[in-house]
């Protein structure tokens, strides 16, 4: 079981409860193939820095992910083929780390506010 | 005698290179002693997350800043490299900035 962290940008159009949608779907596919998700966060919808597929805008999505190598190649096998995730960014990391970062600056705007 | 003479020619060129690089930086890059702010135990983590601190890395354009200019070490020049790159492919960063 190796520790990996992956970040997925889901379509603009979607709203939030469908990008959970595909989220819990890509849980229980890492969960058939023997692995588990240790955390999931959303940072929200953010303008990205160029535009991907015309999208000037995406869902982030942040999971650390526990499983084994073919359950990930699975993982990835499935976002490939869903037309909703542009893009998606799977690593493998020694330890996962803390805190939100990209999400932190939004909530400290708010609390600023 | 050889060897002395050897070692003289070193010296002066060692010399020679010392000050054409002490004039260079003279002119342009005076603060040459800061240390490097990610090694030792309470440097910042590299992550590829965290667009803010990426951020003073990169040039107004979006290029990577060379590592003689911020005086960051080798090894966290390459890793923060990597980071800048993985954090520009999920578009947190931009390739080219306008």
């Amino acid at each position: 079981m190796n520790k990996y962290e992956s970040v997925l940008i889901a379509r603009q159009d979607l709203g939030t409860s469908q990008v959970s949608g595909i989220v819990s779907d890509l849980t229980n596919v890492l969960k058939k193939e023997g692995g588990e998700v240790v955390r999931v966060d959303s940072w929200g919808l953010k303008t990205l820095a160029y535009r991907i597929k015309k999208n000037r805008k995406g869902h982030y999505v942040l999971l650390n992910i526990a499983a084994p190598a073919t359950a990930i190649a699975e993982f990835e096998r499935i976002m490939r083929f869903n037309e909703d995730i542009i893009r998606y960014m799977t690593i493998k990391v020694d330890a996962f780390s803390e805190g939100k970062n990209s999400s932190e600056d939004k909530e400290t705007v708010e609390d600023a506010e | 005698m050889l060897f002395q003479r050897v070692k003289t020619l070193l010296k002066t060129k060692k010399q020679l290179k010392m000050r054409s690089k002490d004039n260079m930086n003279k002119q342009v890059f005076f603060k040459k002693k800061k240390a490097c702010p990610f090694s030792g135990e309470d440097g910042m983590t590299i992550d590829y997350k965290d667009v803010k601190m990426l951020g003073r890395y990169v040039s107004e354009k979006g290029k990577i800043i060379p590592s003689r200019i911020t005086s960051v070490s080798a090894k966290k020049q390459r890793e923060l490299s990597r980071a800048i790159k993985r954090a520009r492919y999920i578009a947190l960063l931009p390739f080219v900035a306008n």
